[in-house]
């Protein structure tokens, strides 16, 4: 059996920046079994699976070790691919059935828009053991959801953390965040912790900015903002506040365009060990 | 620039199992910086690179961290690309490397890597590292890697490591041995790096060079087969020849792409 694989740098247009995720076309008969076993192989931080049936598009997402259920970076990557292939007219929007529901993907000069659903939360303190790890004194705290996010006074301040993450371990998702420098062509900037879940610091999240839209939107009194998250990868987010969904929009670029070749008897074989 | 690219389970004939590593031909070097972004993009544990030299290649090994001084499991990978992707003539494959001339001979789908052998010398555990484990163990040695003998197969397999301590110490570009003598083969290991992106390497064919000279000793025998009992399972078959040792092993071919640098 071939399937095509592409991997695509989401929220970029340059190679090896934003957050890379691979896309897999595939039809009914990949079982759940090989999805798992091909985004371990593949190890990037998501492998996103798409197939077509009467309803639409079927997509699903998997990390190397578990299925998530949901995924902004590689449904943007699939969305990239399924315009780029010409599987779907450049001018349509796609939707995609997913276990979080139905999400639309549009297209716009290059920048690929996903409405999802907003984040919101309450303000709290944030834990003394945190502040040390981060070594921090926010201006602002908030938890949301299952993660903290952390308003700092400046864009130094988050660029220039270097948190120990085996002392986060224990710790929820943070997403650290400033408004932008003046002058600075971004609305505000972001970094993500998770070692919680295995990734100390993730590239480019478009879920997070579902809590940062909203966040910055009340604070700065603008619906929509350019972000930058400010990763070794980096990546540029383009938000928009609309009542209780966030729009996200990235850029995203082909990387590597290719085959499995996964022999029909493998799925037998792997049991024998 | 366009550029082939492989991605092959290296130490098993199957698919999902033994190491994955990536393999790039190229026709010479670029810059050192996109051979780094090359292999964090793929984040497998080795990125292999090579170009024509003489009646070989030169071979150069990446993680998403740093350049390896030496790589097994890649260097099979590349062998295994050469012959039946790149479709090369000859049965014995010549490579040189920053680790000196390294010879893959070829039979019957079997790669045999022809490596140096790094004999471990007994040596004190850094305190992070002893106290890191579930266990402590019988024996201690260095070469490249840290050598931490135990008494049985089942300590190897009911290894636990607190990364915290663990992570604490940096040993670019060596790691962490874990091994014992085999139930049903004549030694097993796994095989952990401190400060990395990939905690348990799945197969590691360097760590052998360490692994056969040191077994060869203690079981007086030149011939020894050999399991990594990482989840995904290597196996390795091993041949101790004084200053140099034979690793051999098979490999499945997973994918063949095109990587667009720009």
């Amino acid at each position: 059996m071939n399937i095509p694989f592409y991997q695509v740098d989401a929220f970029t247009k340059i190679p090896f920046k934003g957050n890379p995720a691979a896309v897999c076309i595939v039809d009914d008969t990949v079982t759940e079994t090989m999805m798992q076993q091909i985004a371990a192989e593949n190890n990037v931080s998501e492998t996103a699976f798409v197939y077509r049936n009467e309803e639409g598009f079927q997509l699903r997402w998997f990390s190397p070790v578990v299925e998530v259920p949901l995924c902004g970076h590689a449904t943007l990557a699939t969305a990239h691919v399924l315009w780029e292939e010409g599987i779907v007219p450049k001018q349509e929007t796609i939707t995609f059935n997913t276990l979080s529901g139905w999400l639309s993907a549009a297209q716009h000069d290059g920048w690929i828009a996903l409405n999802f659903p907003s984040l919101l939360g309450h303000q709290v303190p944030l834990p003394q053991e945190i502040r040390d790890i981060l070594g921090v004194n926010p201006v602002n705290a908030m938890f949301i959801l299952n993660r903290y996010l952390v308003e700092l006074a400046t864009e130094a301040e988050v660029r220039a953390l270097t948190p120990d993450f085996s002392r986060l371990v224990n710790h929820p998702r943070i997403v650290v965040t400033a408004k932008g420098d003046p002058g600075s062509p971004f609305d505000f900037i972001s970094r993500m912790f998770a070692p919680c879940v295995g990734i100390n610091e993730d590239p480019v999240t478009g879920a997070a900015h579902c809590a940062l839209a909203p966040y910055w939107a009340q604070q700065l009194g603008k619906q929509s903002m350019t972000a930058y998250q400010a990763s070794a990868r980096g990546g540029v987010v383009k938000v928009r506040q609309e009542g209780d969904r966030t729009v996200f929009s990235g850029e995203a670029v082909t990387v590597i365009k290719g085959t499995y070749t996964l022999n029909p008897s493998y799925a037998t074989a792997t049991l024998s060990n | 620039m366009q550029l082939p690219l492989y991605q092959i389970d290296a130490f098993t004939d199957q698919l999902f199992r033994g190491n994955p590593a990536c393999v790039v031909p190229l026709e010479q070097w670029p810059a050192d910086e996109l051979l780094k972004s090359i292999a964090k993009e793929n984040y497998v544990s080795e990125t292999a690179f090579f170009i024509p030299q003489g009646d070989g290649f030169a071979l150069r090994w990446f993680t998403p961290d740093i350049e390896m001084d030496l790589c097994g499991h890649a260097t099979l990978a590349a062998a295994h690309a050469i012959k039946t992707i790149l479709q090369y003539p000859g049965d014995n494959i010549v490579f040189s490397s920053n680790s000196g001339p390294l010879e893959v001979a070829v039979k019957d789908g079997r790669y045999t890597l022809n490596f140096p052998s790094r004999k471990p010398v007994a040596a004190p555990l850094p305190d992070n590292i002893l106290q890191s484990l579930n266990k402590a163990p019988r024996e201690v040695l260095k070469a490249r890697d840290y050598v931490l003998v135990y008494d049985q197969e089942q300590d190897v397999r009911d290894i636990r490591i607190n990364r915290q301590l663990f992570d604490k110490i940096n040993l670019d570009p060596g790691g962490v041995i874990i091994t014992a003598k085999g139930d049903k083969v004549d030694f097993v290991s796994r095989f952990f790096t401190t400060q990395a992106s990939l905690f348990e390497d799945p197969v590691t064919g360097s760590a052998h060079c360490s692994l056969i000279p040191y077994w060869s000793e203690q079981l007086g025998k030149k011939e020894m087969n050999a399991l990594q009992l990482s989840e995904r399972m290597g196996t390795l078959h091993c041949v101790d020849e004084g200053d140099r040792v034979l690793i051999s092993g098979r490999a499945r071919t997973y994918s063949t792409g095109t990587l667009w640098t720009e």
